[in-house]
C-alpha cells in the first residue's frame, strides 16, 4: 500500500471522479431535456405565442390520420423488410462460415462494406439509381424483365418498395457479421459428436446451430426493430419528405416535420415523440422477457 | 456419382447467389465514381461507362460549393468528438467497472436505460436547450451532446472486464497513481478496444445528418451530410458536383475501414468479439 493508502474510501473518490464528466455531461444534454420535455407536452405553439392546453396535444394526436398512417408505414417495413433481411443473413453466414472454402474474407468485407456509408450519401445514391428514366429501370428493361419502367420513387407501393431494398442493402452484411460471429463461437465438438451419431449437414443447422444462434437472431431482431422504429434519413432524402403523397412517411419523420418544417408546434411534437418511447420501451420489455426466459 | 453431380450443382447455385451478392453490395459504389465523371444528365439516366466531366464536376463542387469548407467542418467535428468522447467514456467505464460501488452501478443502470431513449423524443427538447443556450448554428451544438454515449461506456466496460485487477493491485504497490495507471498501464494494453470506440464514435458523428440538420443554418458552417441534402433540394440539381461531395463523404470511411477492418468491425458490433 502507498503512502496516500488505496483505501477504499479513496478509491470510492477516484470512482466518482472518473465518471463525473460522463455524469455531467448526460445530466445537461440528455436527462434535463428529456424531463423539460414533460414541461412542453401540454402546450401549443403558434409562432412565438405558447399557449397551455393541457392534454390538447394528446386528443388532437387520435385525429390525425397521417401520424398513425406513418406509424403504420414503420411497422409495415418491419413487418416485410427484417425477415428478408434476417433470412438473407443468414444464408450468407452459413455459406461465407462453412459452405465455401475461397474467398471468405474478401465476400465478408464486401458485404459488410454498405453499413459503413452515411445514410445520407447512399440514399442519394440510391435516389439516382431508382429515378424513372435511371439506370435499374434501364437495365430491367433491357433485359426484357419488365417492359415499362418501374415508377420506383412515385408509385406509393413501389416507393415502400425502394426503401426496404435501400434498408436490406444497407444492413443485410452487418446481421450477417453477427450471425458468423455468433457461429465461430459455437463449440466445434457439438458438431463432431453429431457427425458420429450421423447427422447430416441440413439436421445439424436446424438441430445444433440455429438453437444455439437464438440470442443473436434475437438480438440482431431487436435492433433492427429499433433502428426501424426510428427510421427518418432514407424516407427523407431517398424518397424524398416521405413521399409520393406520405407513402413512405414514417413516425419519426413526421414529428421532425411537425417541429422543425410544417408547423414548428414543439408542444405536438413532443406528445407525438411520446407515443414512439412508450412503443420502442414495450419493445424493450418484450425482448427482457424473451431474453429472460433463454435463461431460465 | 449422383451426390457428385448434386454437389457442384449446389455449388453453382451458391457462387451465383454470392457472386449477385456481391454486385449488388458494390455497385452503388462502382457507380458512385463514374457518376462523378459525367455531366448532369448522364447521371441520372444512369450512364455506365466513364465520361469526361471530372474536371468540371471537381471545379463545381469546390467553386459553387464549398467543398473544402464542409469537409474540414465535417473532419473537425468528428475529430473533437472522438478525441474528447472517447476520453470520457472510457473514463467513466473504467470507473464503473474496476472501482465499483452501489450508487454507481445504479448511475450505470440509468445510463443504460437511455440506449432505449429514440433520438426524435431527445432531440426536440435539446434543440430548445440548444436555443436557449445560445448555441444553435455553432459546431458545438453537435459535438457536445454527442461527447457521453452510453453505448460507448456499455462497450468500454466489456472491455475493461478483461483487464486482471491484480495488475492494478500491483502497480499500487509499486506507487503508481489511478491516473498514471489508467493512461499508462490500461490505455497501452487496450489500444485495440480505444481504437474500437472511436471508430464507432467517428462513424456516428461523420455520418449524423438529422442533429445537424437541425441546428445548422449557415452555409459556412454545414457539414457533409448537410450539404449533399440541401444540394438535393436545389431547383437544378447540379448531379456531377452531388457524386463528388458524396464520394469525399464515403471514401474516408473505406479507406479507414479497409485499412483497420478488425477494429471496425468490433466496434460496429459492440460487444461481441469479431
Amino acid at each position: 500500500m502507498n503512502k496516500r493508502g488505496a483505501s477504499s474510501r479513496y478509491l470510492n473518490r477516484v470512482g466518482w471522479f472518473m465518471v463525473a464528466p460522463a455524469i455531467i455531461l448526460y445530466a445537461v444534454f440528455n436527462l434535463y431535456p428529456i424531463l423539460s420535455s414533460l414541461g412542453m407536452v401540454t402546450r401549443k405553439w403558434q409562432g412565438m405565442r405558447v399557449t397551455y392546453i393541457g392534454l390538447g396535444n394528446f386528443a388532437r394526436m387520435l385525429n390525425d390520420k397521417i401520424f398513425w398512417q406513418s406509424l403504420g408505414h414503420n411497422f409495415l417495413f418491419m413487418g416485410i423488410q427484417i425477415p428478408i433481411m434476417i433470412m438473407l443473413a443468414l444464408i450468407l453466414a452459413v455459406i461465407l462460415n462453412q459452405g465455401i472454402k475461397h474467398g471468405r474474407g474478401a465476400l465478408r468485407t464486401i458485404f459488410f462494406l454498405p453499413c459503413v456509408t452515411s445514410l445520407v450519401a447512399y440514399s442519394v445514391l440510391f435516389r439516382m439509381l431508382f429515378q424513372t428514366n435511371g439506370l435499374l429501370n434501364n437495365v430491367l428493361m433491357n433485359l426484357n424483365i419488365i417492359q415499362n419502367p418501374i415508377g420506383w420513387l412515385n408509385d406509393p407501393n413501389w416507393a415502400k418498395a425502394t426503401i426496404m431494398i435501400a434498408l436490406t442493402w444497407r444492413w443485410t452484411g452487418y446481421n450477417m457479421v453477427f450471425f458468423i460471429v455468433g457461429m465461430q463461437n459455437i463449440n466445434n465438438e457439438i458438431y463432431e459428436a453429431a457427425e458420429v451419431d450421423g447427422a447430416n449437414r441440413r439436421q445439424q443447422f436446424f438441430r445444433i446451430t440455429m438453437p444455439l444462434l437464438r440470442p443473436v437472431i434475437l438480438f440482431s431482431v431487436v435492433t433492427s426493430i429499433s433502428g426501424t422504429m426510428q427510421l427518418l434519413d432514407e424516407p427523407n432524402v431517398l424518397t424524398w419528405e416521405g413521399g409520393p403523397a406520405n407513402a413512405t412517411m414514417t413516425a419519426a419523420l413526421y414529428i421532425y416535420r411537425q417541429a422543425f418544417v410544417l408547423n414548428s408546434d414543439f408542444g405536438y411534437a413532443t406528445a407525438l415523440s411520446y407515443v414512439v418511447v412508450i412503443i420502442t420501451a414495450a419493445f424493450a420489455f418484450i425482448q427482457m422477457r424473451l431474453l429472460g426466459r433463454r435463461d431460465q | 456419382m449422383i451426390v457428385a453431380k448434386r454437389f457442384t450443382f449446389s455449388r453453382l447455385l451458391i457462387w451465383i447467389f454470392l457472386i449477385t451478392g456481391a454486385v449488388a453490395s458494390l455497385f452503388p459504389f462502382f457507380w458512385m465514381l463514374i457518376g462523378t465523371t459525367l455531366n448532369p444528365n448522364d447521371v441520372v439516366s444512369g450512364v455506365v461507362l466513364p465520361g469526361k466531366e471530372f474536371p468540371l464536376n471537381w471545379s463545381k463542387a469546390v467553386k459553387n460549393y464549398n467543398l473544402p469548407t464542409y469537409f474540414l467542418n465535417s473532419l473537425k467535428i468528428a475529430l473533437l468528438t472522438v478525441l474528447l468522447g472517447v476520453l470520457v467514456n472510457s473514463l467513466a467505464a473504467f470507473g464503473f467497472e474496476k472501482y465499483r460501488s452501489k450508487a454507481r452501478e445504479k448511475v450505470f443502470s440509468v445510463f443504460m436505460l437511455s440506449l432505449m431513449m429514440p433520438q426524435i423524443a431527445l432531440v426536440i427538447p435539446l434543440f430548445k436547450l440548444m436555443s436557449s443556450m445560445k448555441l444553435l448554428n455553432t459546431h458545438a451544438a453537435i459535438i457536445l451532446p454527442a461527447l457521453m454515449s452510453p453505448f460507448i461506456i456499455f462497450f468500454m466496460r466489456q472491455n475493461f472486464q478483461m483487464f486482471p485487477s491484480e495488475i492494478m493491485e500491483a502497480a499500487r504497490i509499486d506507487g503508481a497513481g489511478e491516473m498514471y495507471i489508467f493512461f499508462r498501464i490500461v490505455f497501452p494494453s487496450m489500444k485495440a478496444s480505444f481504437v474500437s470506440a472511436g471508430i464507432y464514435m467517428f462513424l456516428s458523428q461523420w455520418n449524423s445528418y438529422l442533429w445537424p440538420l437541425m441546428t445548422i443554418l449557415s452555409e459556412e458552417k454545414k457539414t457533409l451530410p448537410i450539404a449533399i441534402s440541401s444540394m438535393m433540394r436545389a431547383y437544378t440539381i447540379e448531379y456531377g458536383a452531388v457524386m463528388i461531395i458524396v464520394c469525399i463523404s464515403i471514401m474516408p470511411v473505406i479507406v479507414l475501414y479497409l485499412a483497420m477492418q478488425k477494429e471496425f468491425v468490433a466496434g460496429l458490433l459492440g460487444s461481441v468479439k469479431g
